[in-house]
């Protein structure tokens, strides 16, 4: 899959991050790993992502909270939620804030790399018709 | 309540009803007005049948709420199970996603001529024992969370809390001491010997106790202090200068698997542990805290024995 | 409260172990000593004990691996924990699975008499207990 997305990986466990991090680069990703969603937010001011991996259940920020926060930093970049437990509610909340979706860990690495795959493609899809938008608005203003 | 003095009020009325149609009944009979002497009857048995119906109606009423205050008993246990299991999940789910994790990177290093390339067996086995880790890790949970459930019932022995206390204090002092962190005992010389179960409350004390250390992390105080407020109580404080618990938090602290530390680092089980140790021996745990400034975790416990033993 | 009940020390430091089964035969506590948890737990199988006092850190079968097998093959035996480093984790791991009590090296010999005796005095216990329920 050539793929060039840039992703970012959010999750406080170390271990997870770390292994995961190995496998999204041995499939041509290329992935950072933060373990906080302040991290996160911090990451995401300094380079351009992706898509970003999020885990829901964190000390501190949570991910819901965090969520909020990335897409006011960056409102195109893709978030998938990744979270032990699959409530209604959570998922609404979620969509309202602009999630791009929702996996329950653990998750097999083939949905993971398809859900990474078609929140790049939304995002870049969308990044076009923008471009276009504003190429067309600023062709009709000149 | 409003219902039972109706009842009352009512099972007098058609009482007396009924001892009216029936003494009408009588005299209509003795004047000779045998038709009208029977509908008498026929209505004294009637306002005897309304009672009967009224005596009924009550007695069901108050088995309804028996049963409803059974249920409501029943799904608040329910809730708490449900609560204890969808925290056991929480927990789990951790060590399980990084299960599932290794074993997608054992596949990758087993495709192709991946376990060629250098340091490919090393992390195949770098691999393999972060599995072992997790599964000793959800080992853990589960064995902790039997702990829990299973009804450990208190061996109650007279204990000298002063000692029981400073005995476990000596043990947290010295790795505190490594960080800096002092610790001062105030204990009340004239604490009577308390009717307890020793190593539960052991558990509990050394469980605060290494929170407080851990909430401090370097330089700060823990205070102990011991006294007897009353007659048959006597009460423990454990007040540390840590970071402190947000108010949101606090009353969280003793649900089963609430912690505030990192994954890994220790199971949100000890302090509802605690609590439920210190429930079992008779007593309650209160904790008070300040985010920034500390916490204060009390404990009050009967002198005599919660269960008349000893 | 009877004398001749049996106490056996479980740690790896051969000088500690002489010294403390001396000291205690010589207050007549029926000691014995013996430096590792798998001897401990083979030696159970022959012989009874009341309390042990077991070091927690010991190379091969650590204290609390022992622990558990003690705890497991012999309830109502009350285990003391012992320790040359004051080591919380474990202390809260040994009160966890149901250590009696802990104690930190160096310690002094009465003190290590005072907690045999509470720690026998609730095995008492704990077996009339048992054998009240039976009974009922």
């Amino acid at each position: 899959m050539p793929l060039k997305a840039r992703v970012l990986i959010v999750d406080d466990e170390e271990r997870f991050r770390f292994t995961l991090k190995k496998l999204l680069t041995a499939n041509g990703l290329e992935t950072d790993a933060v373990g906080s969603g302040l991290e996160a937010v911090e990451a995401l001011r300094q380079r351009p992502y992706d898509v970003i991996l999020l885990d829901v259940k964190m000390p501190g920020m949570s991910g819901i909270e965090a969520l909020a926060k990335l897409k006011k930093i960056n409102p195109e970049v893709e978030v998938i939620i990744l979270t032990g437990h699959a409530s209604v509610d959570v998922a609404v909340e979620i969509m309202k804030l602009g999630g791009y979706e929702y996996l329950l860990k653990p998750c097999p690495m083939d949905e993971l790399l398809a859900k990474i795959e078609s929140a790049y493609e939304r995002k870049t899809a969308r990044g076009e018709r923008l471009r276009k938008a504003e190429a067309t608005q600023a062709g009709e203003a000149s | 309540m409003v219902h039972k003095c109706g009842f009352r009020a009512l099972s007098q009325f058609p009482h007396a009803a009924t001892l009216l149609c029936g003494g009408l009944a009588v005299v209509l009979a003795l004047l000779g007005e045998v038709v009208l002497a029977a509908f008498a009857l026929m209505a004294a048995g009637v306002s005897f049948l309304v009672v009967r119906h009224l005596i009924g109606l009550v007695v069901k009423a108050n088995e309804q709420k028996y049963r409803l205050d059974q249920q409501l008993i029943q799904s608040q246990k329910l809730a708490a199970i449900g609560e204890l299991s969808s925290g056991i999940a929480h927990e789990i789910n951790n060590p399980l996603a990084i299960m599932g994790q290794e074993t997608e990177w054992i596949k990758h290093l087993l495709k192709g001529d991946n376990l060629q390339a250098p340091g490919a067996t090393d992390e195949l086995r770098d691999s393999l024992r972060e599995i072992v880790s997790q599964v000793e890790r959800c080992k853990e949970i589960t064995h902790k969370l039997l702990d829990f459930a299973r009804k450990k019932e208190p061996l109650i022995q007279a204990a000298d809390v002063n000692r029981l206390v400073e005995d476990m204090a000596r043990l947290v002092e010295k790795e505190a001491a490594q960080n800096n962190i002092k610790l001062i005992r105030g204990y009340d010389k004239n604490l009577p010997r308390v009717s307890t179960d020793p190593p539960l409350l052991r558990q509990v004390v050394l469980n605060i106790l290494n929170n407080a250390a851990y909430a401090i992390g370097r330089d700060g105080t823990i205070t102990i202090a011991t006294r007897q407020p009353t007659a048959d109580s006597i009460e423990l404080t454990f007040s540390d200068t840590g970071c402190g618990i947000p108010k949101e938090q606090l009353d969280k602290i003793f649900d089963p698997f609430f912690s505030t530390k990192p994954p890994g680092k220790g199971t949100g089980l000890g302090l509802s542990i605690s609590h439920s140790i210190i429930v079992k021996l008779g007593g309650r745990i209160t904790a008070a805290s300040e985010v920034g400034k500390g916490t204060t975790f009390t404990i009050h416990l009967p002198v005599a024995s919660p269960n008349g033993e000893d | 409260m009877t004398k001749d009940f049996r106490v056996l020390i479980v740690d790896d430091e051969l000088d500690f172990l002489e010294t403390i089964v001396k000291r205690l035969n010589r207050r007549k506590i029926d000691a014995k000593g013996i430096d590792s948890g798998l001897k401990a737990l083979e030696l159970l199988e022959r012989e009874h004990f009341d309390v042990v006092i077991l070091d927690v850190r010991m190379p091969g079968m650590d204290g609390i691996e022992t622990l558990k097998e003690m705890k497991r093959k012999r309830p109502l035996m009350e285990v003391i924990m012992l320790t040359g480093h004051g080591s919380v984790e474990s202390g809260v791991q040994g009160m966890q699975y149901g250590a009696f009590d802990y104690v930190m090296k160096p310690a002094s010999i009465d003190e290590l008499l005072e907690k045999i005796h509470e720690a026998y005095a609730r095995k008492v216990l704990h077996e009339k207990k048992v054998l009240d329920s039976k009974l009922s």
